[in-house]
């Protein structure tokens, strides 16, 4: 049943005849795929529905009005903020409403206290931009630049850059998120004060259960308002120049330098993060997939085949790089002192310069995600582990193991290990495994790898963030735990006990297990018969 | 488990994979569905290219989009509803004729996609309007009245075709054979006589010899932007054709639409490359910054001003030649043979600045958005004449631009920028002037 007229009208009076639409053609171009993260695999074909009606409030309020209407008609909600994190961000379910928040696009910085409060409509690299002009900046994940950073913040969050801070609950502040049941709660000093500088607050700090390590998608409720931490940065101004395609930013050398090293082993490759680290330098430090460097140097993708189709096995295994963001934070001799230390780390593991281009175009202002999709058409990364800096690089070596099996029909990669990288100036090691291919090819064998992931994850005793809302809760949960999936179905009842913002999702990997026949072989664990 | 390998072979895989064919031919939709469905919802299309972000205020770069909100007036809607439309799933209904139509096709979804992808937005854009025609659906009732004109009276706005001359000054007379042939265009000729006159007296000041096509007609712009393509066609075989019979070398417009057409859409719809038309296409703006670099034009009267320049579309992101391509695509999405995309990078958008800067007295200041990351105007492709509020929302954010920069005058190289910012500024009142860069370069000329 579609979204009665009656319904219709009492959301309509919320925010104005302009700003809702149940109109087929306005629906559809809210549908997942067929292109896009994650998609064009079983998951999205599957689990994603065509919303009945899109609605756009403005302010917390609106947004509290709607949910209140969606729960007292039992009509189900998703929250949407840009749509691009995939199937995962879009309705599962019939006759589902979206409420499309690009409206609440607020960006104020509070420059004396070092802050930003954004809505869940604004992206990235306005704020960075906003940052940057007083001496700031903020880590922008590596979902890229187009992201919500609410989205982002408390789903991922994090890239090279988090070097010097690491994941996302450290930059988070106060924040308000809007209940399934349309009540208001406000996270950290916000709960006190209409003054949102600190995270926690007095009180249980309440940012794990909106975050976690990756989020909830959204069902828990929906977050209006957030503040977060800026970072300090140097003064100089980094320049935009160049045509599309061939834009970037100038980097003012003697403030902020990329050098790139070859280093002659996996063990070097640690062994240099880990120092660099501990001499508490840089502002990024980093191990990227090979390919990532083709993809760089390709004008189209079939001259990225013509490069890539050049390596082989022997030359990605032999292949290691460190790839380092030297920022002169306080003045130019801080970084020619860091650059100095830098030099030494790199003598003693062996390490070499490679020429590397005074300029950024990929991690600092715009966070190029989208180039991901460049050579094969789909993508997704398909885990992320925290680990210590010398099991993340284990971690990449398993992953590439287990994804011979599936290739093709995912690209040929010769068992590159993935991305790698120091958080937290070396406390953590970042390991993220991305996977390609296209979407016309029979994509069972990608939609077996993701469950095969989590399985292997489980034998190897990694810290994965692939739990509840990508996998299986039913596999996962136990194996957290052991009663993970208890707890987070007790959350969710408790938050949400009519289960009618984004369901089934912290279930819907589960359900799809259930509803496509071709993943019935993997299932080998225990869940109830009947699911949400 | 099979064996690992260890090397691949590209040519060889591409080979063995199963292929299909591919055209860049608008009027084929089945031309575009993989085009549309590898959109990846990065909304690069709407977001003005992160790295020139200029922060919070002017984010965006499509006027559809910005101005309509729900996603499927944004080119990710669009991609979307089209595959929906080419699987038929979809309905042709009012409201999706809107979404298709209230969009002034101005090319900065299809830079902002390939600054990344590879993806033909603009081409597949275009093709939704022939597919709207050919189902019967399109054009808009407004489009459909401008055909007739044009059909009648060869000219976009009705007006008697004995009347097209009329712009000429009585002190210049054209050649009746030159190198040069200056094509007015329906809006210099009929509306903005100041234009044609301007472009006139420039070419007369530089020593340029130039002819008049002996009876020319509309460019046929509208026709092809709302998807009537073989009336459009009909058009440019007929001008090509007259101007192939002068004997001309170089069609020399001073309207950006125009310009795109010769220079692109009439080479695509004849199935030729630009190179392959017999003579050359500039826009004069091109043509007068080759005669200051040759000294031929000095630009000595100095004009104590802030000046601001909008980078018309047509002229900028939209104006890469054309060179028709058909092929086969493959393993990974692969084509064959290799396709040279136009990504807007060597669009026409130093060359205005160059001439700006070198007037004397003249201050020119850059809007947030610029070049390749214009926000359009809002007036062309038939966008204006179907929804004239949206043609005037659209010149609203881009003259708030202007007062960001602090600019006094808003030059632009297209006489239908030109129209619907003066449309804008005098509905508004804004103290700020417009002109037309050729009547900047007079008066920098005339002493």
């Amino acid at each position: 049943m579609a979204i009665s007229k009656e319904a219709f009208k009492v959301l309509e009076s919320i925010v104005g005849p302009e700003y809702i639409s149940d109109d087929p053609a306005v629906c559809e171009g809210y549908r997942a795929g067929p292109g896009g993260y994650e998609c064009g695999l079983g998951y999205e074909r599957v689990m994603t529905r065509v919303p009945a009606c899109v609605i756009m409030p403005r302010t917390t309020q609106e947004v509290q009005k709607i949910v209140k209407v969606c729960t007292r008609r039992r009509i189900p909600y998703v929250p949407y903020s840009t749509g691009f994190y995939g199937p995962r961000s879009h309705p599962h379910v019939r006759d589902a409403l979206l409420i499309d928040l690009k409206r609440m696009d607020n960006i104020e910085i509070d420059e004396k206290h070092f802050f930003a409060v954004v809505g869940p409509g604004a992206i990235y690299s306005p704020l960075q931009e906003e940052a940057m002009k007083r001496g700031a900046y903020v880590v922008i994940g590596g979902g890229g630049s187009q992201a919500s950073v609410i989205a982002n913040l408390i789903g991922d969050g994090w890239s090279p850059l988090s070097h010097r801070i690491g994941l996302p609950h450290r930059r988070i502040l106060g924040t308000e998120l809007v209940l399934p049941d349309g009540e208001l709660l406000k996270l950290g000093s916000l709960a006190q004060q209409d003054d949102p500088f600190w995270g926690e607050g007095p009180g249980p700090d309440l940012r794990g259960l909106l975050r976690g390590y990756t989020g909830l998608r959204g069902c828990l409720g929906i977050v209006t308002r957030m503040a977060l931490k800026l970072l300090p940065f140097q003064p100089e101004r980094l320049e935009p120049t160049g045509v599309s395609p061939h834009t970037t930013l100038t980097l003012p050398e003697r403030r902020v330098k990329w050098i790139n090293f070859t280093v002659p082993s996996k063990e070097a490759q640690v062994k240099a993060m880990f120092e660099i680290a501990k001499a508490e330098i840089a502002g990024a430090v980093t191990k990227v997939p090979l390919f990532w460097r083709a993809i760089a140097k390709a004008e189209c993708k079939e001259e990225f085949w013509d490069i890539w189709g050049k390596e082989n096995s022997d030359t990605i295994k032999n292949f290691h790089i460190v790839r380092v963001l030297l920022i002169g934070f306080t003045s130019e001799e801080q970084m020619e002192y860091d650059e100095r230390v830098l030099m030494d780390i790199m003598e003693e593991v062996g390490g070499e310069p490679r020429r590397t281009r005074p300029t950024d175009e990929s991690w600092i202002k715009n966070a190029d995600s989208a180039g991901m999709w460049l050579m094969c058409g789909s993508y997704v990364s398909l885990d992320y582990v925290i680990e210590t800096l010398s099991q993340a690089t284990v971690h990449g070596e398993m992953y590439a193991d287990l994804k011979w099996k599936y290739t093709p029909p995912l690209m040929p990669d010769f068992g590159d290990p993935g991305w790698f990288q120091s958080f937290e100036l070396g406390h953590q090691g970042y390991s993220e495994f991305l996977v390609y291919w296209d979407q016309d090819d029979d994509t069972t064998g990608v939609d077996h790898f993701y469950v095969e992931t989590s399985k292997m994850n489980i034998r190897n005793r990694t810290y994965t963030s692939l739990l509840g809302p990508h996998q299986p809760l039913y596999l996962t949960g136990p194996k957290y735990g052991p009663n993970y999936h208890k707890w987070l179905l007790k959350v969710k009842d408790e938050f949400d006990p009519e289960w009618i913002c984004h369901p089934p999702v912290p279930l819907a990997h589960d359900v799809f297990m259930e509803q496509a026949a071709w993943m019935k072989p993997l299932k080998d664990w225990k869940a109830p018969k009947k699911l949400p | 488990m099979p064996a690992k390998p260890t090397q691949i072979n590209v040519t060889a895989l591409w080979n063995e994979s199963t292929k299909h064919p591919v055209k860049l031919d608008v009027t084929q939709f089945d031309n575009f569905v993989y085009d549309m469905s590898r959109c990846i919802k990065c909304k690069g299309c709407t977001w003005v290219d992160h790295i020139y972000m200029p922060g919070a205020k002017f984010t965006t770069k499509c006027p559809s989009a910005t101005r309509y909100l729900f996603d499927a007036y944004g080119a990710y809607g669009k991609m979307r509803i089209g595959y929906a439309l080419a699987q038929a799933k979809l309905d042709w209904t009012d409201k999706l004729l809107e979404i298709v139509y209230a969009c002034t096709l101005c090319g900065a979804c299809d830079v902002g996609c390939k600054r990344n992808l590879d993806l033909e937005i603009e081409l597949t854009l275009e093709a939704l309007r022939v597919q709207a025609v050919k189902a019967g659906k399109g054009p808009m009732s407004a489009h459909t009245e401008i055909a007739h004109s044009i059909e009648k009276k060869h000219n976009f706005f009705g007006s008697p075709h004995e009347n097209r001359t009329k712009w000429l000054p009585q002190m210049i007379t054209p050649a009746v054979k030159a190198d040069v042939l200056y094509f007015v265009g329906c809006a210099a000729s009929y509306k903005n006589p100041e234009i044609a006159q301007a472009t006139a007296k420039i070419l007369d000041a530089s020593g340029t010899p130039f002819m008049l096509m002996p009876d020319e007609w509309c460019c046929g712009n509208t026709l092809y932007s709302v998807g009537m393509v073989p009336e459009a066609r009909k058009l440019a075989h007929r001008n090509v054709e007259a101007v192939k019979q002068t004997g001309a070398t170089t069609v020399l417009t001073s309207c950006a639409e125009g310009y795109r057409m010769w220079k692109v859409d009439y080479p695509k719809m004849l199935n030729i490359s630009t190179a392959d038309l017999g003579f050359r296409v500039v826009h004069l703006v091109e043509y007068v910054e080759e005669l200051i670099k040759q000294g031929v034009l000095k630009l000595a009267k100095r004009m104590d001003a802030q000046l601001a320049y909008h980078d018309s579309c047509s002229l900028g992101r939209l104006s890469e030649p054309w060179v028709p391509w058909e092929g086969q695509r493959g393993w990974m999405g692969i084509v064959e043979p290799r396709l040279q995309r136009r990504r807007g990078t060597n669009g026409v958008y130093q060359q205005p600045r160059d001439i700006l800067n070198s007037i004397p007295g003249v201050k020119l200041l850059e809007m947030p958005r610029m070049k390749e990351n214009t926000f359009c105007c809002g007036a062309g492709r038939g966008t204006r004449e179907a929804f004239p509020d949206f043609a005037l929302w659209a010149a609203r954010q881009r003259l708030e631009e202007i007062k960001e920069v602090g600019a006094e005058v808003l030059v632009s190289a297209c006489p239908w920028c030109k129209n619907n910012f003066a449309h804008a500024i005098t509905q508004d009142g804004e103290r700020v002037t417009v002109l037309a860069i050729s009547e900047v370069i007079l008066a920098s000329v005339e002493a």
